[in-house]
């Protein structure tokens, strides 16, 4: 178990340092105190966006053998956006690992590196929501609204936003 | 023998040399046909590696480029797997730019010599360490040693990428030295990390492959660029294989041939033919129905509609008015109006398709399975009973290679064999179409001559693989058994070694025929058949006039290229058919009659005679 004890005390002191300076544009903290592991974010919808003024709800949910593979990140609160499943799921290559691209090394930069943490993970979902990427889209309605029917996508963000203030 | 390499030399009218002259260095002759044994396999050199030897091999190759570019021996590696282990293309390249090539691979200098005091934070784990307990690669990116072995750990596991593997930090492109890996990773992880590396040795690397038979862990390397074409190599594990695509050997018909057919052989397309051929559609449900017996009067077993056979109408159209049982007036009157022309048409063709894959296939795989027990027998004799022959005939086992030499010739040609049944079948696709449907044309003839011919080759090629496959078994067991005394021993040896030769040469020109295309063929014959000395082969029709001109043979080798072993000068004397194969050649039409016909059963001379 030396795997999850390193883990664990890894994710101790990042949340540890999370509390102590905390960073802008999101919050963080555990779903449940017992468990290291699965992790409560709240995300401010950044300024100058469409998601601006949100307060979206996120878990993240960490592997036994972080930080060697990536967490999951998920919205809990309703989402619509072209890289976000319809189940909530975020898609951002940086937490896909290296060993889904075949051809490995090609854009490093952009693959999950033990190097990561909550706070780089964060800020890659904050940049998502300020600028989707329609390359490769997990949620191909969202994907096709923000291409063809811009306005239409901005009713729809507004109207996720709105019910994300109202849940708080 | 003094021509034997000689491809320019001008024949003689006197067509047929004193067969003792042929036979006068009978040293020779033994020799080449201990030397011959692997009929046909393309002489490009090949050297076959143990793991012990592969790694060598691969120390070696890194050695040479190491020297040439000056660079460390792990650099080395690193460009060379970025570059295939194509060396001469990694030097050129080299010098051309050395920055870019180093860059491609992530190679860099140290900016800043390694620190060997003070603490940093290890940058995965944020724990603070002293710098001599950390690593880095050139990038003087440091982590712990924990963290490495994890990370390193991590991409072992996601496979043969960790080759290439770089510094954790994302935007850092620095190749992680070996020196990390060896010194933190642990040993299952050493072990597997290793076996990439040597596996990207011989996959990454056009110049070796695998020995494809299971269990089998050598490789070979092929010292020549042989190109796109199919090269046999033999294994030391017995298997042999085409370089080119690992199918098994399959000289002389290519790679995608082969395919073709194994694919064929697998597909279900076959087992449709035979449902269209033999089947006719339930007229209510659709379902296939094969007639086997009875009457006309079809009752489908699924859906239990009564029909006709003939015409496929309900039967309750039908009685002693449209002929009984046994008849259809119905029918009778559509077919002469032409209503069933297509369907019939059809069904005549997907029959004929059929019958027609199942004469190559039946070939195919008999001559597999003939190879096959072949092998047995050859093992089972050299394991078994090579002792047992050699007290029986008081002869040292040395002196017995022939036997095996003979086995493993017919395991050879029993392989060479079966797939001029693959090549017989693609190749003269068209030409059964063309009988089929009686159109003539000049290129449809030229197509069926040359079927004619090639099947003439692989008669006779077939027709000595047989008797020397009968000669190795019956006969040797015959003498085991005292079903033949000892004292013929001597002449059995010699007429053994005489048939292993012949049938080489044989399966040589089989060979190198089909190699050329058949086209080259007709030609050659054209202007030099029944000049060539002794030799058994030719067409069956009768000699163009211009045969008789003293034309130098068109040759498409270079003198004495590859394998000067070529065919046409060495082929067997009239005396050596006569005793070894029990067959006399028509001097008039060159087809092989048996020794008990006094004359030639396709023309009709007298045994003897001469044009």
């Amino acid at each position: 178990m030396q795997g999850m004890d390193q883990a664990s005390l890894l994710l101790r002191k990042q949340l540890k340092e999370l509390t102590k300076r905390p960073v802008d544009g999101f919050s963080a903290g555990l779903v449940d105190d017992s468990n290291l592991f699965e992790w409560q974010i709240t995300i401010m919808g950044p300024p100058d966006t469409l998601y601006e003024g949100g307060f979206f709800n996120a878990t993240l949910s960490f592997p036994s053998d972080y930080p060697q593979s990536p967490p999951t990140c998920r919205f809990t609160s309703e989402m619509w956006h072209p890289n976000v499943y319809a189940d909530g799921r975020v898609c951002i290559s940086i937490l896909h690992n290296p060993g889904d691209d075949p051809h490995g090394y090609e854009k490093a930069a952009e693959r999950w590196s033990p190097v990561h943490t909550v706070e780089t993970i964060m800020i890659s979902i904050i940049s998502m929501l300020s600028s989707p990427n329609d390359e490769s889209p997990a949620n191909i309605d969202a994907a096709k609204q923000w291409r063809e029917d811009r306005e239409g996508f901005k009713r729809k963000v507004a109207r996720v936003v709105r019910k994300s203030q109202e849940m708080l | 023998m003094e021509s034997d390499y000689d491809y320019d030399y001008e024949y003689d009218d006197d067509a047929f040399p004193e067969s003792d002259e042929d036979m006068a260095s009978g040293d020779d002759y033994e020799f080449d046909a201990h030397a011959e044994v692997q009929t046909a396999a393309k002489r490009a050199p090949y050297i076959i590696y143990d793991e012990a030897e592969l790694r060598e091999r691969q120390q070696k190759a890194v050695d040479d480029v190491a020297g040439v570019l000056s660079v460390d021996k792990g650099d080395v590696v690193r460009v060379l797997r970025e570059y295939k282990w194509d060396a001469s293309r990694l030097q050129e390249e080299w010098f051309t730019d050395t920055d870019a090539v180093r860059d491609k691979a992530g190679l860099m200098d140290r900016t800043q010599p390694a620190s060997s005091s003070g603490k940093d934070q290890c940058k995965i784990c944020f724990d603070d360490y002293n710098v001599k307990e950390m690593r880095s690669a050139a990038c003087n990116h440091r982590f712990c040693r924990a963290c490495w072995k994890g990370y390193i750990g991590a991409k072992v596991a996601e496979g043969p990428a960790v080759l290439g593997l770089r510094c954790p930090l994302p935007n850092c492109r620095a190749a992680v030295p070996q020196s990390i890996i060896t010194e933190v990773a642990s040993d299952t992880d050493l072990k597997k990390y290793s076996s990439f590396a040597l596996r990207s040795f011989v996959e990454d690397n056009r110049q070796l492959t695998w020995c494809p038979s299971p269990g089998c862990e050598n490789a070979v390397e092929v010292k020549a660029d042989v190109g796109g074409e199919p090269m046999d190599v033999a294994c030391k594990c017995g298997a042999a294989f085409c370089f080119q695509c690992t199918e098994e050997a399959h000289r002389p018909v290519d790679c995608a041939t082969v395919h073709r057919w194994i694919l064929k052989n697998s597909a279900e397309s076959e087992n449709l033919n035979w449902i269209l051929a033999h089947t006719k559609q339930c007229p209510k449900c659709k379902r296939p129905i094969e007639k086997n017996q009875g009457c006309m009067h079809m009752t489908c077993s699924q859906c239990r509609f009564e029909f006709c056979w003939l015409c496929q109408g309900s039967w309750a159209e039908h009685g002693e008015r449209t002929g009984g049982f046994y008849n259809c007036n119905r029918y009778e009157v559509g077919k002469k109006k032409g209503d069933y022309d297509e369907e019939s048409l059809k069904r005549e063709q997907a029959k004929n398709a059929l019958e027609r894959y199942m004469h190559y296939y039946q070939r195919w795989a008999e001559n597999d399975r003939a190879r096959l027990s072949a092998l047995d027998a050859m093992n089972t004799m050299i394991e078994k009973r090579l002792e047992e022959i050699s007290e029986m005939t008081a002869t040292p086992t040395s002196q017995l290679k022939f036997l095996s030499d003979a086995w493993a010739q017919v395991v050879d040609c029993r392989r060479i064999l079966k797939w001029t049944y693959a090549y017989g079948y693609y190749r003269f696709a068209e030409s059964a179409q063309a009988q089929t449907s009686a159109h003539s044309s000049t290129a449809a003839d030229a197509l069926r001559q040359q079927q004619e011919f090639f099947e003439f080759n692989q008669g006779q090629a077939e027709y000595f693989l047989e008797k020397l496959h009968g000669m190795a078994e019956k006969q040797v067991g015959s003498f085991l058994d005292g079903g033949e005394p000892v004292e013929g021993w001597a002449k059995f040896r010699e007429n053994l070694i005489g048939l292993t030769d012949v049938t080489r040469v044989h399966f040589h020109k089989l060979v190198s025929e089909l190699e050329r295309g058949l086209d080259t063929i007709l030609d050659v014959y054209d202007n030099s058949a029944g000049q060539e000395h002794g030799d058994v082969q030719g067409p069956s029709a009768p000699q163009p006039a211009a045969a008789k001109k003293k034309a130098p043979r068109p040759s498409k080798k270079p003198r004495g290229a590859g394998s000067s072993q070529v065919a046409s000068s060495k082929g067997p004397s009239q005396d050596e058919l006569e005793t070894v194969a029990g067959i006399w050649q028509c001097a008039h039409c060159t087809l092989a009659n048996t020794l008990s016909r006094a004359d030639c059963s396709a023309c009709g001379n007298a045994r003897g005679s001469r044009p």
